[in-house]
């Protein structure tokens, strides 16, 4: 449970979130410009000019109208910034415990095995790559053991490396020691996939408050250009194709032909991200196609923005986006309840972790 | 007034730059810092105000020194009821360079502070460190470069200070004739030889310090533009 109160001026408009989030794993949405990043300062208590409420799972950490503005040191917030502000001066051990207090006590162990830093404690922010600089940065956060995370993923990241992503972390991190946070994306895949909320901004504003499946809907009318609604899907590579072709992802009870995976042990948690534009949709039985992916189903939801229509379809077990052309889905027919199938090539499938 | 060996006057004159230099350094670091961290016409004025000793002829500094100083001014007659004596002593030459210094150690200082990522800084606010820690975890070990090239630059200029000093420390062979004041005395009275080998000592190492700056300066600009 996450509740904002938050007003803060800003050069060209004024930030104003009021939000109460009944979950403790929020996605902040909107586009470039929109107070995302403004919105995590004032709550990191980094904006001094910021009045207003924050209580995270009933603990109040600043409430200015009854004169409480805890200092960001007494906050224990752990914040993520776009471009990981690692300290040039500390290499990445000293980094991840820097926040760690003097005896000790912290989460150094924990946080280097949930990120997988342990092989480069040694070397220095400047020698790293962007994703492990994301990581370090993650690591240090929760080293400190703080009530809440904010993440700020770098906008570049979308054209970042596949495996620079700090997604597959971020559900490892949900998982393993149940941290409350607040992660803004451009990528409303991502939010479906990790978070239970979505929070989406416009221009310093609430648009949407509410589930993430729902804040996909109000996305993709937004026509944001930077805006991604890819499916992600965290499963167990069964089989890694080492030796045949293929690898076989199982989600579930659902199975799916993945690329083969080198260097990837059998039982490895993995993490795929299939591009809207990769799910086909057929209304009929799919027989005698190339696609190794094939999956009965039925629309749960038809948005259109633009040219585009982005259909929502639950199936084996998981709810997908398709993005086709306003025409493709018109000739079909597509409508809520509709039964269909969805193929999936298996060199859509691109792993994350 | 016996004449004094050029070791002696070169250790006395080592003497009161390093004392000098450390006297000012936490004061010059202090004010570095906050200089660095403000805006506005308050920050112009301290500036100014700090960087007059380089512009105004030394021995109107010292000029002004003397005047504050005197037993009937108000800081004279507070170090004369606490039995210090200052005028005419290693502590007037100690005074003298210090003020001189200041703005060489302060300037290059705060423009290293103000080079400091401010976004690093909240960084170590939010990681649980308070004001001071951060200053000292992150301020200051960034700053290093800019820090130690003011302090050496202050260091020099403390050793070769001639106008201030002679002011309100005059030149007392022994106990304040510095190399500078024994280099115009010497050569006052004659002595080019005795003169010039004090003038080759200032030479080196006023030498071996401005190329240690130039080297420590020259890899700070290198390592910002990597």
């Amino acid at each position: 449970m996450i509740e904002l109160s938050l007003a803060l001026p800003l050069s060209r408009y004024r930030l104003e979130v009021t939000a109460s989030l009944p979950a403790d794993t929020v996605a902040v949405l909107g586009p470039s410009g929109s107070g995302k990043t403004s919105l995590l300062e004032a709550i990191a208590g980094l904006r001094p000019k910021a009045v207003g409420r924050v209580v995270i799972r009933g603990e109040c950490v600043m409430d200015t109208a009854n004169g409480l503005r805890l200092p960001p040191e007494r906050r224990r917030i752990g914040y993520v910034p776009q471009d990981a502000c690692l300290f040039p001066h500390l290499d990445v051990r000293d980094n991840v415990r820097f926040g760690m207090r003097s005896n000790g006590s912290g989460l150094f162990e924990e946080a280097v095995a949930i990120l997988e830093i342990a092989p480069l404690l040694g070397r220095f922010p400047g020698t790293l790559s962007g994703g492990e600089r994301q990581r370090v940065a993650l690591a240090r956060a929760i080293a400190t053991e703080p009530r809440l995370l904010l993440l700020d993923e770098p906008l570049a990241a979308i054209d970042l490396a596949l495996r620079g992503r700090i997604l597959p972390y971020l559900l490892r991190v949900r998982e393993s020691l149940g941290v409350p946070f607040l992660y803004v994306t451009h990528n409303a895949g991502e939010a479906r996939a990790v978070a239970e909320a979505a929070l989406v901004l416009r221009r310093g504003a609430v648009a949407f408050a509410g589930t993430p499946e729902a804040a996909l809907e109000v996305m993709s009318a937004d026509e944001d250009p930077e805006a991604r609604f890819d499916n992600i899907l965290a499963g167990v590579l069964e089989v890694t194709g080492q030796d045949g072709e293929i690898g076989t992802l199982r989600v579930g009870d659902a199975h799916f032909t993945v690329p083969r995976e080198k260097g990837v042990p059998a039982g490895w948690r993995a993490v795929y991200s299939v591009a809207p534009e990769d799910v086909l949709v057929s209304t009929k039985p799919l027989e005698g196609i190339s696609a190794r992916n094939v999956h009965g189903g039925r629309v749960v939801s038809v948005g259109t923005a633009g040219p585009d229509a982005w259909i929502a379809i639950a199936a084996a077990g998981l709810e997908w986006t398709a993005r086709l052309t306003r025409t493709a889905s018109d000739v079909l027919g597509l409508e809520t309840g509709l039964e269909v199938w969805i193929a999936v090539k298996t060199q859509a499938f691109k792993r994350l972790r | 007034m016996e004449p004094r060996s050029d070791l002696s006057i070169l250790l006395l004159t080592l003497r009161v730059a390093a004392i000098a230099t450390l006297v000012i350094l936490p004061v010059g670091i202090f004010a570095a810092w906050r200089l660095s961290r403000r805006e506005g016409a308050v920050r112009t004025l301290a500036e100014t105000l700090l960087s007059l000793p380089l512009v105004l002829p030394p021995t109107a500094v010292g000029l002004l020194l003397l005047e504050a100083l005197r037993r009937s001014g108000p800081l004279g007659r507070l170090l004369d009821r606490l039995g210090i004596e200052v005028l005419f002593t290693w502590k007037a030459v100690v005074l003298a360079t210090a003020v001189m210094s200041f703005p060489l150690l302060v300037r290059p200082a705060r423009t290293a502070f103000e080079e400091v990522d401010p976004r690093l800084l909240a960084m170590g606010r939010s990681l649980g460190s308070g004001p001071l820690a951060v200053f000292r975890r992150v301020a200051l070990p960034l700053a290093w470069r800019g820090i130690l090239a003011g302090t050496l630059l202050a260091f020099s200029r403390a050793l070769g200070e001639f106008g201030a000093t002679i002011m309100i420390a005059g030149s007392i062979p022994g106990r304040t004739q510095t190399m500078a004041l024994a280099i115009f005395q010497r050569n006052q009275i004659g002595q080019d030889d005795a003169s010039m080998r004090l003038v080759g000592i200032t030479v080196v190492i006023s030498f071996l310090i401005v190329w240690t700056t130039e080297f420590i300066t020259r890899r700070r600009t290198r390592r910002a533009m990597g």
